[in-house]
């Protein structure tokens, strides 16, 4: 299985020891690599009953087996540890060419557990790890840490960094990758910047000369060179080479999912201004790309906002919803310095938007107090104010430090708010508006990792796309409930697989294909349902992992603007989404309970059962013993 | 079960490769698409092409053995999105050993333009085509399309008219099927001419019909 390294970075920062161990081989066959490895190595690691910040939680960085190969855009990788924000499972992902060096070097993946007594960066290079004090690091902002990292080691390494927000442990920070000279990459959800925060790891550098080779690299390489000109054809991948995300923002308002002011709004002329063509003209100055992608939706922006530049990759679908129209924002060269402070302040763009534009909203309902605010006065569409709270958050100042454990936490705090905020499971919710897309709003109710847009990314097939590789072979209608927990769960396990496997789900790659591609490339042969049930069986661990930190079918749950207020205008308007129904067809075709719990049986034809009954945590076994 | 031993899988997967090229050459199918399938008689597994890689070229290694589940018994490619078709046939169908399914553009040209296409033009369209079905638009791929087809092979067709889509070729082997594709389009081409000069295509008397479905028990 030469795609694996077969090895990873076992990292004790309390004992400051650093080791190799190697990963068993059923591991990687069973797991495949990527999110659904790190689901196996969590499980042996981390008892769900921790607190997300101290040294027990394992944070780990995975690639998959075709991370580094000739796979096109085969460089992502994965990002896991219980989540501090959600208190559950944590994950978030990224590409670039962290990941792809991590495994030149010789390594699939890195685990760190412990918590070191001062500020310290890991170096791997080509077999060799080391411990270095970053102490000088310690209070830097990731592009100036960025900066002093590679001074030290080299400006050829690659880079892990967490900034200000993630040394202080803010729920909602992320980790940053390959900042310079174009970057950053941004590992942003679920808070893994505040658990490698909380180990005092102030960064992970890797350099690595090896090449990553496949099983049968004449006959993959064939096979690409013969599918990948179709591939590549794919229309929303023709799009993304050319707009980056961003194409989707004007067709996404049409069917009223892209959200404006805190998900209240379905119609905003403010949309205008944040189209493709217009941040293309307005900001986009060239695009980059990932290791070995032939896409490049990696847009680079050089702009300049009230005399300060932006530059690097600091715009996406995603922040020109969060930090644009749901705060009434409608500049893309504002977004774009937002989007940039994020970056160096260490925060994730979704969490961070979501969050200002709760509170904008709170304050407008007069629900918080002005005393708390400190003399600041939350306006829609003040990217200065916005900008404040992005520091505020960042360094738990003021009102950010109720703001930087996340939108469900700090609505606890204000009565009456919970309804307008807007996360499930404590994960702030991403910028597609669920009543647009039902089935949305099932995938985030049911994600593991909490409200989630890209396990499943249902939209597409509600937007009429057949997956039939999967036997989806219905047209789905975006407004219908009946039918979509099927659907969703279908696509769930397959993204499963995707985020394990190394490579970007923007390269259209039809299930058929992913097969072949990773028979190849591990010398094994795998069908499609032979990978697909690998996919549920990496879900329903995940979701005993979540059960097993005390979740229930009762977090399953979205906020009452989502399922209970209708929008009055836009293309999703009048309707709201029929939770209740989906979840029970859900947990049904799942093979779960009525409470969300996998039952028996279903555990035992995942191959989940044994697995769990042998666990070295007692919380796994206490859980089993609720499932009849 | 002689003709098991008669002919080799090789043989029918140089056969497949042999027809695609041929289709491909005369514009019967495009780069990507059409696909054809074959299996030895009255076996539950077939050979069919791949998805997503040029019909002009393909060589025996790209062709995928599934069973009438569509599970993959040999091959690594991704077999084509119309396997369900395909297995479909073979399911209802025990004497058909081939399926060919092309483009082609005079037949769609014709059919699309309300003009339903004569099959007693030619007596070879008479021995070769004997039922002509035709089946409204379903998504490509899916197990809907699969099921229309299904039902119009069950009452004996052996040529397949899919609406804004294409044809299909069911045949005994594989030869069979080929022509049966190739005839459709020579008879869409004929007929075209006839209305192009104005006419309506003159079929063949219906005696000498009558006589030819007696002698050949059609």
């Amino acid at each position: 299985m030469k795609c694996y390294r077969g090895k990873m970075v076992y990292i004790d920062l309390t004992n400051e020891k650093a080791e190799e161990r190697r990963i068993p081989g059923e591991y990687l066959l069973d797991f495949i690599g990527g999110s659904g490895l790190a689901a196996r190595i969590i499980f042996d690691l981390v008892d769900p009953k921790i607190d997300p910040l101290s040294p027990e939680n394992a944070l780990i960085f995975m690639t998959g087996p075709l991370t580094g190969t000739i796979m096109p855009t085969g460089a992502r990788f994965t990002v896991t540890a219980k989540s501090p924000l959600t208190r559950g499972w944590g994950e978030a992902h990224a590409g670039g060419f962290w990941g792809v060096e991590l495994k030149k070097a010789g390594y699939d993946g890195v685990v760190v557990v412990g918590k070191a007594d001062h500020p310290t960066y890991i170096y791997i290079h080509d077999g060799e790890i080391e411990l270095g004090d970053a102490s000088n690091l310690w209070g830097m902002d990731s592009y100036q840490a960025d900066v002093e990292l590679k001074r030290l080691l080299g400006e050829d390494v690659r880079s892990a960094i967490i900034g200000p927000a993630g040394e202080r442990c803010v729920s909602m920070a992320g980790i940053l990758f390959d900042i310079r000279p174009d970057g950053p990459r941004v590992a942003g959800r679920c808070g893994m910047g505040a658990v490698m925060g909380s180990k005092k790891l102030k960064a992970i550098a890797v350099k690595g000369s090896d090449k990553i080779s496949v099983e049968d690299p004449a006959r993959l390489r064939e096979y690409l060179r013969r599918i990948l000109p179709s591939i590549m054809s794919f229309p929303t991948t023709q799009l993304y080479a050319v707009y980056g995300t961003t194409a989707e923002v004007a067709p996404l308002y049409i069917y009223g999912d892209f959200p404006i002011k805190n998900f209240s709004l379905g119609v905003w002329n403010g949309v205008k201004n944040l189209e493709a063509e217009v941040v293309a003209k307005r900001v986009v100055k060239g695009h980059r790309a990932c290791f070995n992608c032939p896409i490049g939706c990696w847009r680079y922006i050089e702009c300049e906002v009230n005399g300060e530049k932006v530059i690097g990759r600091a715009i996406e679908y995603e922040s020109l919803g969060s930090l644009g129209s749901l705060l009434m924002i409608d500049d893309p060269a504002k977004v774009a310095k937002l989007h940039q402070v994020c970056n160096k302040f260490g925060v994730d763009v979704i969490s961070v938007g979501v969050t200002i534009a709760w509170l904008i909203e709170a304050y407008e309902k007069s629900l918080i107090d002005k005393e708390k605010l400190e003399g600041f006065e939350p306006r829609w569409g003040d990217y200065r104010f916005v900008e404040k709270m992005i520091e505020l958050i960042s360094l738990k100042k003021g009102i950010g430090e109720l703001l930087s454990k996340g939108v469900r936490e700090a609505s606890k705090a204000i009565k009456g708010s919970e309804s307008f905020a807007m996360h499930s499971k404590g994960l702030e919710i991403p910028m597609h508006d669920p009543r647009a897309f039902k089935g949305m709003g099932l995938q985030y109710a049911t994600s593991n990792r909490g409200a989630c847009h890209l396990y499943g990314f249902v939209l597409r097939v509600e937007q009429g796309e057949r997956v039939t590789d999967l036997g989806i072979h219905e047209r789905v209608h975006r407004f219908d409930f009946k039918g979509k927990g099927r659907v969703v769960a279908i696509m769930q396990d397959w993204s499963e697989v995707i985020e394990s496997m190394g490579f970007c789900k923007f390269l259209q790659v039809s299930p058929g294909h992913v097969a072949s591609i990773y028979s190849l490339s591990i010398g094994r042969k795998f069908t499609v349902r032979d990978l697909h049930a690998k996919g549920a069986a990496i879900f329903n661990l995940k979701r005993m992992f979540n059960l097993a930190c005390g979740m229930s079918g009762k977090d399953d749950n979205l906020p009452d603007r989502l399922l209970k207020e209708r929008l009055s205008d836009g293309g999703a308007a009048g309707h709201v989404v029929e939770l209740d129904q989906m979840l029970k067809e859900y947990y049904d075709y799942r093979g779960w309970n009525k409470d969300g719990y996998p039952r028996r049986e279903t555990l035992e034809k995942l191959g989940l059962l044994k697995l769990l009954m042998e666990s070295g945590f007692e919380t796994y076994r206490e859980l089993l013993d609720k499932i009849h | 079960m002689g003709a098991l031993e008669l002919f080799s899988e090789d043989e029918l997967k140089d056969e497949i490769i042999r027809i695609s090229k041929t289709l491909y050459d005369r514009s019967l199918i495009t780069a990507l698409g059409g696909n054809i399938s074959a299996r030895l008689p009255g076996a539950r597994e077939f050979w069919i092409t791949p998805s997503q890689v040029f019909k002009g070229a393909l060589k025996a290694d790209d062709l995928i053995k599934l069973n009438l589940d569509g599970e993959v018994v040999e091959g690594l490619l991704k077999p084509s999105i119309e396997w369900p078709t395909h297995a479909a046939i073979y399911k209802v169908r025990p004497d058909i050993n081939a399926v060919v399914h092309a483009h082609n553009p005079m037949v769609l040209g014709l059919t699309l333009a309300g003009k339903k296409l004569k099959t007693t033009i030619t007596d070879e369209a008479v021995i070769l085509l004997r039922r002509v079905e035709e089946v409204e638009f379903r998504f490509p791929g899916t197990t809907y399309l699969a099921e229309a087809i299904a039902e119009a092979a069950s009452r004996g067709a052996r040529a397949i008219i899919l609406k804004n889509h294409g044809v299909l070729g069911l045949g005994t082997n594989l030869l069979e099927a080929e022509a049966i594709v190739e005839l459709l389009e020579s008879i869409a081409t004929i007929e075209f001419i006839c209305y192009t000069l104005g006419k309506e295509p003159a079929e063949i008397p219906l005696e000498e019909i009558e006589v030819a479905k007696k002698y050949w028990g059609l």
